[in-house]
């Protein structure tokens, strides 16, 4: 799961997925602005077929917030 | 990584290893079959960062600068314009205005739109952040009635038009405007005065008007695209709240590809020829197996689907595309159906080149494309069989395969869908292109008659007219610009606004070059377009269609060409050969007229010059010149 978001968000970001860690986030990186994070919640909700409340969108900030909310997401279906 | 993520990375590293050796086809093949296995955002992103990290040399990609200005943000569609940019060799540069900032972008002269100097600026506006008359205030503008708001909007569109082309010979697209979702007056809209969608229609006719008379302006279907795939999926309304971003994810991809239509049409690379296999693609069935009478053709599924199918092609034929056949099957067979079976809607006569035979197919299309003389990018084949079409795309990667999918009833969509026929003007040459080709395949066969070629152009019985540049030859004459390649000097591509502008300058001599024989009439083939300055022409354009060359036309050309710098008291003419892959039957154009080499560049490049009061140059008397005008 891990392995599979971090290459999710290289596609997205530019970056090579080895080099995200749990750090990673909005503020510290680059490519990673308003407009790609949009992409990247829509890149997630296209991979694990799923539908983000806006809410979670806003914390969806970091690699650790992005596994946080993906994973509890799929603990509750 | 599970399986399918194992050949998802073989595929990707495919994909670069084919940009790493800079081929050009293979690499959009590759990033073709990327998308066909996931077309995916993630999928898109990637390709697109890949696209746009490689160096501008590496690929034979045209550089091609499209500026976006939108009333929403319109951003998320950059990664499927520059993927598909790509997989029709364009490397798309996007300048993207700030949100909302369309108007100013075009009123300020100093904006970086002018600055982007771009080729293509797409006016993408909601028509309800344009004319809210017309869709969240309908009700209160009800009572006023709806003519200001279309005279103002007249006037707006023109006002921008003006301003824009005073400034910039790009293209413009604008959207037109979507229709109202939800009229306000639900089911009776419409029949209590002038209804909310009528409104709408009412000011989509409008930009039409606007486009038709300023060249260089086209409208983007936007409305249309809606009505296919639906409002309820069009707009996404999560997206619009959240990010000003109203049009879904899953929709970008097909409003891209509506520009790509634009953009191909554009930059030359509108398709000109369809092939065509013909068991399971034109009828149902193997001719060979089944026989004539066994064949699905006719009012009955799935033979009316076939037939349907039939009368989409002839559509296109009538447009001006080039058939042609390519199938393994015996001739006999095939003549025998073409004449005895009543619900052929093809005849032999709308196909400019037949292939029946048993060799692989690869061969057929290279022997079409060298008897037509044309590009295998310029052609599109279509087959039922996996296998085939496998072993043409692999053979033959410039040329665009489709694999017809299983169901007959689903074949119109497959052949039309990406439009890839579509032209940005049709004239009537384009009406009659398939009596052309076949004239020229009857010219060739009286040529090899002949033992003197001298006896061979009288017999032709040419008679060619010479006319300024007009507007109601300039769609044509923009056509010629972007479709010769190979009696060509310069190679030099005009847009319709580019064109506009010379020819409304008194220094530039522009002529049409019309050309009739005893095969029939050819239309216009061919333009000249020269610029004095200090007592010399320069020639910039001097081309011909390949389907009249080698008859001397060329020199009657250059005749009126010295005529017209006499008149002009223009001492001489001066030419230059910009050599091309394509253009070898121009190269010795200038030598074979008596032109004093003065230049050669390294890149191959020379310039000529003639003293037009002391050339060799003489109107063949094989040729009857019934028409030559001048300008004022």
């Amino acid at each position: 799961m891990e392995q599979r978001l971090k290459e999710i968000l290289g596609d997205i970001l530019d970056l090579d997925p080895n080099s995200i860690d749990g750090s990673t986030s909005k503020d510290s990186t680059a490519s990673w602005d308003s407009l790609t994070h949009i992409n990247l919640v829509l890149a997630l909700e296209q991979e694990f077929q799923m539908s983000f409340e806006v809410t979670e969108i806003e914390l969806m900030l970091s690699f650790d917030d992005i596994l946080q909310v993906v994973m509890s997401r799929l603990q509750s279906t | 990584m599970t399986p399918s993520r194992q050949t998802s990375s073989d595929a990707r590293k495919g994909f670069l290893s084919c940009v790493a050796a800079g081929d050009t086809w293979r690499a959009i093949q590759a990033a073709r079959a990327l998308l066909k296995e996931d077309p995916s955002i993630r999928q898109l992103s990637f390709i697109r960062h890949a696209v746009e990290k490689i160096p501008p040399e590496k690929l034979s990609l045209t550089h091609f600068r499209v500026a976006l200005l939108s009333s929403f943000s319109i951003e998320f569609i950059h990664n499927p314009l520059v993927v598909y940019g790509l997989l029709d060799g364009l490397r798309i540069e996007i300048y993207q205005a700030g949100f909302g900032q369309f108007r100013q972008e075009i009123l300020n002269p100093q904006s970086g739109l002018y600055g982007f100097a771009p080729d293509v600026v797409i006016l993408a506006v909601e028509g309800k952040d344009w004319v809210p008359s017309a869709y969240h205030q309908y009700l209160t503008k009800r009572e006023s009635g709806f003519d200001a708001t279309i005279s103002e909007l007249r006037n707006n569109v023109a006002d921008l038009v003006r301003i824009f082309r005073d400034r910039s010979n790009a293209t413009l697209l604008i959207h037109n405007f979507a229709p109202p979702i939800r009229p306000q007056l639900g089911i009776l809209d419409g029949h209590v005065g002038i209804g909310q969608a009528e409104v709408v229609q009412t000011l989509n006719a409008a930009l039409f008007t606007a486009a038709r008379v300023s060249p260089g302006v086209y409208v983007v279907g936007y409305a249309g695209l809606i009505t296919r795939h639906g409002s309820l999926h069009w707009y996404d309304e999560r997206m619009e709240y959240y990010a000003r971003a109203p049009v879904a994810q899953e929709m970008l991809g097909h409003l891209a590809a509506e520009y790509m239509k634009f953009f191909r049409a554009l930059t030359g690379r509108t398709k000109k020829c369809l092939v065509v296999d013909l068991d399971n693609t034109l009828w149902g069935g193997v001719l060979g197996e089944e026989g004539i009478h066994g064949i699905a053709l006719g009012p009955n599924y799935p033979g009316s689907a076939y037939v349907a199918f039939q009368e989409e092609i002839l559509n296109l034929h009538k447009r001006g595309v080039v058939l042609a056949i390519a199938s393994k099957n015996n001739p006999a067979d095939v003549d025998e159906v073409f004449e005895q079976h009543r619900h052929m809607v093809l005849k032999q006569e709308h196909f400019a080149q037949v292939q029946i035979h048993w060799k692989p197919k690869r061969e057929s299309l290279v022997a079409i494309a060298d008897e037509l003389g044309l590009g295998l990018e310029h052609m599109v084949f279509v087959d039922d069989d996996p296998v085939e079409c496998q072993q043409v795309v692999d053979a033959l990667p410039m040329l665009t395969v489709k694999l017809l999918p299983k169901h007959p009833e689903h074949f119109v969509r497959a052949l039309l869908d990406d439009g890839l026929f579509d032209a940005l003007s049709f004239s009537s040459e384009d009406r009659r292109r398939g009596e052309l080709y076949r004239q020229r395949t009857e010219a060739k066969a009286f040529r090899e008659k002949y033992a003197s070629l001298e006896d061979f152009y009288h017999d032709l019985a040419m008679q060619v007219s010479f006319v300024p540049g007009q507007m109601a030859s300039l769609a044509r004459a923009v056509q010629l610009t972007q479709k010769t390649n190979q009696f060509n000097v310069t190679t030099i591509r005009y847009s319709e606004s580019e064109l506009t502008a010379r020819m409304a300058d008194p220094d530039w001599l522009i002529a049409t070059v019309s050309v009739r024989d005893r095969f029939g009439d050819h239309g216009i083939v061919g333009l000249m377009m020269g610029q004095v300055s200090g007592g010399e022409m320069a020639i910039d354009t001097f081309l011909l269609s390949c389907r009249v060359i080698g008859r001397t036309i060329e020199t009657a050309m250059l005749a009126y060409l010295c005529d017209e710098a006499v008149r002009r008291g223009v001492s001489s003419l001066r030419g230059r050969l910009v050599p091309t892959a394509k253009n070898v039957p121009a190269r010795d154009l200038f030598e074979r007229h008596a032109f004093r080499k003065i230049a050669e560049l390294e890149s191959g490049e020379t310039s000529w010059v003639l003293d037009v009061n002391n050339s060799a140059i003489c109107w063949p008397k094989w040729i009857q010149v019934v028409e030559e005008t001048h300008a004022q």
